[in-house]
This record gives C-alpha cells, structure tokens and sequence, in this order.
C-alpha cells in the first residue's frame, strides 16, 4: 500500500474528508490518519457517495466525531482497517459508515491498551499447534497477531486481486473480506481464517455494541438501531410494567459519559 | 526463606463462598480463623460502582473479576495420547479472584438437588439393577443424605435471602413449586421474582405440553431484605448485569455483600488479602498439616503460616492442585483405577436454542441473573432411564439472564455476519428472541481427570493443572434427549423461527462458556479407597486438613451446585467447631 493512490481508495462514508482533503491539499494525509471527519463534514459540503444515503447522512450529521489519531496503527494499517470497517458496517438508514461510527478508533485502541499487549492472556511457551478447542496458541500478543495477520491478508490480497485491500472497490473488499473468513484465503505463516474469525470478528463487533467510551458505537448510534437502553439500567418496576410491550427507553439509550 | 509467622487455629486457603459460610460457624463460637485469599476486596471500586459497573466490555468480555489466565490457567488434552496445551484464555468456565471468589459474579441460581442425588449410585442400582452402570461411570454416593443436609439448606437460604415458591413442603407437592423438589421443611425466605416475558411464553408452551413450569429459586432479592445474622440485601434491579458482574444494589446475594463484612468485625477473624497460597505443608510420617507457605502480592515476600486446621476452600480446580503438589493422597491413575485424587473431574451438559418472534416484546434487557422459569421432568432421575442409554438429565428453561449487546445479542441463522442485511437483523431481532437451554448433567468416566502438567508452569513457576477431559457417550446422549425436547417446547411456543437444538458434542471445547460449575477431584464418600475426603470433608490422609467447595462432588448433576455448596460449608463450619474442641477423624 502507498499512500499516493489514496485518491482512489474507496471510502464510501468519510464524510466530506476527500472533497475537504482536496481542498486543503491534504491528500498525502489519507489513508491513515483520520481527521475529525464529522466535524470536517459541518465545514464542508458532504462529498456526494452512491452508498450514503439521505438517513444515514441524517444520522451522520448529528453524531459525534470518532477520536482522531491512532495509537497503534501506521498509515497502511489504518488504511486496511478503515476499509475493512467501511465495508463491513456500510453507511444506511441504521448507522453511519464504519470509520464515522468509531470503529477504526475502537479497534486502534484495543490494540494498543491492555488486551492488545497480551493482559490476562497466558503466555508462556512452549508454542505448538493445537486443535482449534484448545484455543489460540501462538506467541504473539493480539497486536502482534492483528498486524501480521493484515500484512498477510493484504499480500494475499495483491497476489489474488493484483492490488492492495485498500485499492478494492466495495464489493471486491467485502467478496475477499468473506473468501478470508471462509479459509479459501491462505498464507503459509498465518491463519487467515482464524485470525479474522477470532480475533478481528469479535473486535468488530464489540466496536460496534461496546459502552461507546471505548471509541466504538460513537453517539450510542447501534445502542439505538437495535433498541439496547443502556444505562443505568434501573429496571425494577420497568420490568413488570413494560413486560412484553416496547420499552421507551430503549429509544434514547445512555451510556457511562452520560453520568460520568 | 519464607518467613515464620505467629501460629493460629484455622487457616482457609481461599477467600470464596465456602470460606465464608464456614467461617461464620467457626468465629460465631470464637474460633481463631484466618482466611488467605490472592486477591483484593472490590467493595466501593469500579466493579461495584455507577456506571463503571454496567461495563460490558469490562466485566464480561475481557473479564476483570476473573483468575487471571496470565498468572495461572490449566492445559487441555482430550485424551490420554495426546499432548496437552495451555488454555491462553479460558472461556468455558470463569473461576473468580478477589473477596468473595466466584461467588460475587454468579447469577444466583440457587438449588437444592434432587433427595436421590446424594445416593444417586443407590438410587440408579435400586431402579435398574446394578448392571445398568457403565463400568467406566464412576459414579458414587456422596456418604450424607439429604435428610442430614435438610437444616442446613434452610440456613443457607435464609441467609441469602432465596427467592422462590416451594414445590414440596414435607412431603406435601405444592402447586406452582417444583413438583420434583426434596421435601423441604420450610417456604422459601422470599416470594418469587417477577416472571419475564420468556417466562410467560415459556411457561404457556410447557403447560400445554402437560409440564409444571416454576420460577428458578434466585439469589437476586426481590425487595429489601434483612437475613438473620442483620445484613441487608437491596432490591433488585433487573439490570441485566449479573453473571460477571458484582451487584452494585446489593441485591444479589454474595459473600462480599452478607459474609465477609460481617466477618471482618468479629475479634477472631481476619482476612489477608493478596495472599497466593503456594504450598500446603504435609507432615507425611504425622499424617498431619502443619500450616501453608504463601506469597504476599504487594511485597513478593513469602511467609510460611502454621496452623492446628487447614482448610483449602478455593476453586475446584485449586484445590485438587494443593493436594496434588503437597503429594496428600495418591493422584488418580486412569489406567489401573487407583489412586483418587483429581478422579471424577465433570463439568456441565449445556445446549439450547434462540426461539425468535416478530410480535412479541422480549425486552431482554430487563432481566436478572435468575428471574427464569423452568421445569424440572428431565433432570437426574425424574424421569424414566429405562432403554434410554444413558443416566443424569437436567433441567430446561427460559434462559434471559441479560440483554447486553455485545455478547447477548443474536440473529437468526443464515443472518450474513456483516453488513447492512446483518445491521437490519439486529435491529430487526434484537428486542424478540431469548434461548431455551438444557441445563444438564454430567456424570464421571473413567478417562476424565484432572493432574499436574508435565510441561506448562504458572507465574509463581509451579505446573499447571491438566485436564484430561472430553464429553463422553453418556452426556453426549444425554444431550441429544434433552435438546429433542428443547425442540418441543420451542415449537410449542409458536415462535415465527426456532432453529433446532445443537446437542452437546465433543471435542470438549475450552472457548465456548458453558458454565463455571466445574466439579470433582477431591471427591467425598464413606470409603477411604474410593474417596479423597470423608463425608465430613475431613482428608482420610491427613486428619486436620478439611477441603469444600464443588471439588467434593463425586458428580455433577443437572442443578447449579451453589446450593448444596452452601449447605455443606455450613455443616463443615459446625463439624470444625467439634474438631477444633475435640481434634479427631470426625
């Protein structure tokens, strides 16, 4: 992956970021490193985009921006992610695009705190392979995992496709995103299924429906697609009195900023 | 060199559930007790604390108030010929560390077994003929009958403030209660918890197949409640954040909220915290403990504590390691049979299946740990084994514990795993599905148990303990019965989808949770040859060595094993009163 192709890269919902890129002369910033885009998107007029709809761009607009910058990815790192994210969580009537919902900067973030360096895991040796009911069983860190597994995916990615991850449009990011977690994509040194089906499967979603002060789910945004209320949970009477009817609550969800 | 400390009376290794409840006999009569436990007290931290404590991702998915698998997991082989590995991040069951144990995130399903459980090998020879046990069932009964265990019950559960309605006031079958309960002399302390939605649904479909559907006896306390010793138990907010969580309302009955605060102001007590029990020191020619060796977590300092009576009340798998490294009794050999520590290690026969309706609110979220309804035909020896293959059962139920979003939530099978079709199904699905689960048992064979691995060691450099262990013909057929029935019920209840049950099946897998009731390895009975304890929970090897806790249980039945738990840790704490006043094999 180069940076100087970012012009290409298919970025179906940073709001605005390449008109605004553009405009600035900004573009050797993308892919990588991730602006404020929301807060971009209120200073400029959003970049028309097939995928964005007018709810989604509605929704958009009244969410707050993910936090900028990255702790552990580099440039072509965040590239992978951004796409990745994009494609899985596509901007709609339920949710903003991947990136605008947080979920790069959640799964950034991960990576570079406590569960990315190895906390709570054991990790002593020796390494051997194991049947997959034994658990992962390799001696890197989830950072280390996650990063090698990219590497591995994007070169396979070049080698099938003839272009870098980042460099497919969205259909082709989604098709090979399913050939991964489906094993047809393989390396020699990584497992590419299990590394995306057990470790960066569950990041996504925990980005998705974890409290959003992990930089995920920015604005409670799939607490509210899907009807979790959140906080402070004080059901004692709710439960009988909102059992087997819609709960409203779960209308305008909180979470831990909200009593922080 | 580990430093010498001032003797005392009664060491625990283990500052949990039984630990408590024992203690609370003990230092009720003045006894000198001092409890090790390695990690800290959470009372007033962000474990027990809003918001920090509504904390998913925290709590749940990476698991705070668990053993830390980077200081001490176990390895697993399926069988004998293989080669065991280290489990680097356990998910099929969630030991606890800190004041309380394993306790403090429980949900708070609280059983009594069935009257036949504890001479269950009498009970199925009686019924079927010796023969019909599988040499390789190791199955044995536990030398205490339920009628000897009737009072502590009652103890137990007015102390915790059980909520529930009675199915079978001495001897009397009382309607809404379970049909099958062990005659009980007493009513619950509590009334039942308000029913759920699932409930209700669940509930209908069961009666119209002819069963007697119950509230699940719960630990989360319907109102305020004062038990008899005055500790006080808030009202439940069915807040959805129970399992692996610490109740912030103090509403669910734990042992950081009833016992150890209690505990902590009597003059005989004392509660070391940080404190990793390293060795428990055997004089082999005595027969006889003489203290325990452990590491204080802030300094890194050892200290050597002797004592009249050491008591290992840690998690099942703990405490078959102490024994196991002290060389206290022979370990188990599977091959010859001999041997009896770390033998009849089981864990729990969990399946079930998402029943998913457009029109119904299920409102997951609103929701406690227990609040479940369930019925109790198939579970142990409720029901007819005859031709069936297999023994034990378990009971079946509306399983909504919790609406949490990243682990709870769940979509109807063929459902892409991303996208905007998968987004729509979450919110489509979301509010509109809960799982009926069979919560079953799981007998002893012969090739599962539990020793020191030859190859892997934890932080302190010590071997991790092995399991050898897969789900056996038994529970595998067990499972396929139990999930046939789980269908039944799922279309009686006119779900829009109900996928059928996927039973249990092996390999035994360490990343999917089933539950953290793990038991065996230090297994009680009448006979020396056949148990590593007595049925006072006295070592036959070592007269002032006591071990409690789900270790003792020659099986795991179908019913959550807190309940008995209790029951024998109570009766332990008065059976070490009469020991520390008159030493003796008891």
């Amino acid at each position: 992956m180069t940076n100087d192709q970012s012009d290409k890269t298919f970025h179906p919902n940073r709001r605005g970021f390449l008109g605004v890129a553009a405009a600035t002369g900004a573009a050797s910033l993308a892919p990588g490193v991730l602006i404020g885009t929301a807060g971009l998107a209120e200073a400029s007029e959003p970049a028309p985009s097939q995928s964005v709809d007018a709810s989604a761009s509605t929704i958009a607009a009244k969410l707050p921006s993910p936090v900028p910058g990255y702790l552990s990815f580099g440039p072509d790192e965040a590239g992978f992610v951004e796409v990745m994210v994009n494609v899985m969580c596509p901007a709609d009537a339920l949710t903003p695009g991947g990136v605008d919902c947080g979920l790069a900067a959640y799964i950034d973030r991960q990576l570079a705190g406590g569960f990315g360096k190895g906390a709570r895991l054991y990790m002593r040796g020796p390494w051997r392979e194991g049947k997959p009911e034994l658990g992962y069983q390799l001696p890197l860190t989830p950072e280390q995992f996650f990063k090698a597994g990219l590497a591995a995916a994007d070169a396979a990615c070049r080698k099938r496709n003839g272009k870098a991850f980042s460099e497919l449009d969205e259909g082709g990011a989604d098709r090979f995103l399913h050939e991964i977690a489906d094993g047809k994509v393989t390396d020699e040194r990584v497992q590419l299924a299990s590394w995306f089906n057990e470790l960066v499967y569950p990041l996504f979603e925990q980005a998705c429906f974890a409290d959003p002060v992990y930089g995920g789910n920015v604005g409670k945004v799939f607490w509210k697609a899907i009807g979790y209320p959140g906080l402070p949970a004080v059901h004692s009477q709710d439960m009988v009195d909102f059992r087997g009817k819609p709960f409203p609550g779960a209308a305008d969800p909180k979470s831990i900023a909200d009593f922080a | 060199m580990a430093t010498r400390l001032k003797h005392r009376t009664v060491v625990f290794v283990g500052g949990g559930f039984t630990a408590a409840l024992a203690a609370r006999q003990l230092t009720a009569k003045g006894v000198d007790v001092v409890v090790l436990e390695r990690g800290i007290d959470r009372t007033h931290t962000a474990a027990t604390s809003l918001p920090s404590q509504r904390d998913e991702l925290r709590w749940d998915v990476h698991g705070d108030l668990f053993q830390d698998w980077s200081v001490q997991t176990y390895t697993l082989r399926h069988n004998d010929g293989e080669t065991a590995l280290p489990i680097r991040r356990l998910q099929a069951f969630k030991p606890g560390e800190g004041m309380g144990g394993a306790a403090n995130h429980w949900n708070g399903q609280t059983w009594r077994w069935s009257e036949s459980d504890p001479v269950l090998r009498t009970q199925l020879e009686n019924r079927y003929g010796k023969k019909a046990i599988p040499a390789e069932m190791a199955i044995q009964d536990w030398g205490v009958t339920y009628a000897e265990m009737e009072s502590y019950h009652d103890q137990f559960e007015k102390l915790f403030g059980i909520a529930g309605k009675a199915g079978n006031l001495r001897g009397k079958v009382q309607e809404g209660g379970n049909p099958f309960e062990a005659p009980r002399q007493n009513e619950f302390p509590q009334k039942p918890l308000p029913i759920t939605e699932a409930g209700v649904i669940f509930s209908e479909a069961t009666k119209k197949l002819g069963y007697k559907p119950f509230p699940l006896p719960a630990a989360n306390s319907p109102e305020a409640y004062t038990n008899p010793d005055g500790m006080q138990l808030g009202q439940c907010q069915f807040c959805g954040h129970c399992e692996r969580f610490i109740c912030e309302a103090n509403a669910k009955a734990s042992p950081e909220v009833l016992l150890y605060p209690m505990l902590r102001n009597r003059k005989s007590f004392e509660l070391r915290l940080q404190t990793h029990v390293l060795d428990i020191l055997y004089d082999r020619k005595a027969k006889r403990v003489t203290g325990v060796r452990y590491i204080d977590r802030v300094t890194g300092e050892e200290y050597e504590q002797p004592a009249d009576v050491v008591v290992l009340s840690s998690f099942t798998m703990s405490n078959t390691k102490f024994l196991l490294m002290a060389g206290i009794g022979t370990p188990y050999n599977p091959r010859t049979g001999h041997g009896m520590v770390g033998k009849n290690f089981c864990h729990q026969t969990m399946s079930g299946t998402r029943v998913f309706f457009k029109d119904r609110w299920i409102n997951p979220f609103l929701a406690s740990g227990a609040s479940q309804t369930v019925i109790d035909e198939f579970n142990g020896d409720n029901f007819d084994h005859s031709g069936l293959g297999f023994f034990g059962g378990g009971y079946i139920y509306a399983n909504v514990t919790n609406g949490r979003p990243i682990t709870s939530r769940a979509v109807p099978p063929g459902t892409p795993k991303w996208g905007s079709t998968w987004k729509k199904a979450n919110a489509d699905w979301y509010a509109h599905n809960f799982t009926i689960s069979a919560h079953g048992s799981w007998y002893p064979h012969r090739e599962n148990y539990v020793d020191l691995d030859p190859t892997y060691v934890d932080a302190y450099g010590q071997p991790l303990l092995r399991m050898t262990f897969d789900v056996r013909e038994n529970e595998r057929k067990m499972s396929v019965y139990l999930s046939k029935k789980i269908d039944e019920i799922a279309k009686a209840t006119g779900a829009d989808i109900a996928p059928p049950t996927a039973p249990r099946k092996g390999p035994y897998d360490s990343q999917v949770y089933q539950t953290t009731h793990v038991t065996g390895g230090t297994i009680m009975g009448n006979d020396p040859g056949t148990s590593v304890v007595s049925p006072h929970l006295q070592h036959w090897d070592a007269e002032n060595l006591f071990v409690v806790g789900a270790s003792v249980y020659p099986f795991n039945a179908g019913y959550n094993p807190t309940g008995p738990l209790g029951a024998l840790a109570l009766r332990l704490g008065d059976d070490l009163n009469d020991y520390v006043a008159c030493p003796r094999h008891l």
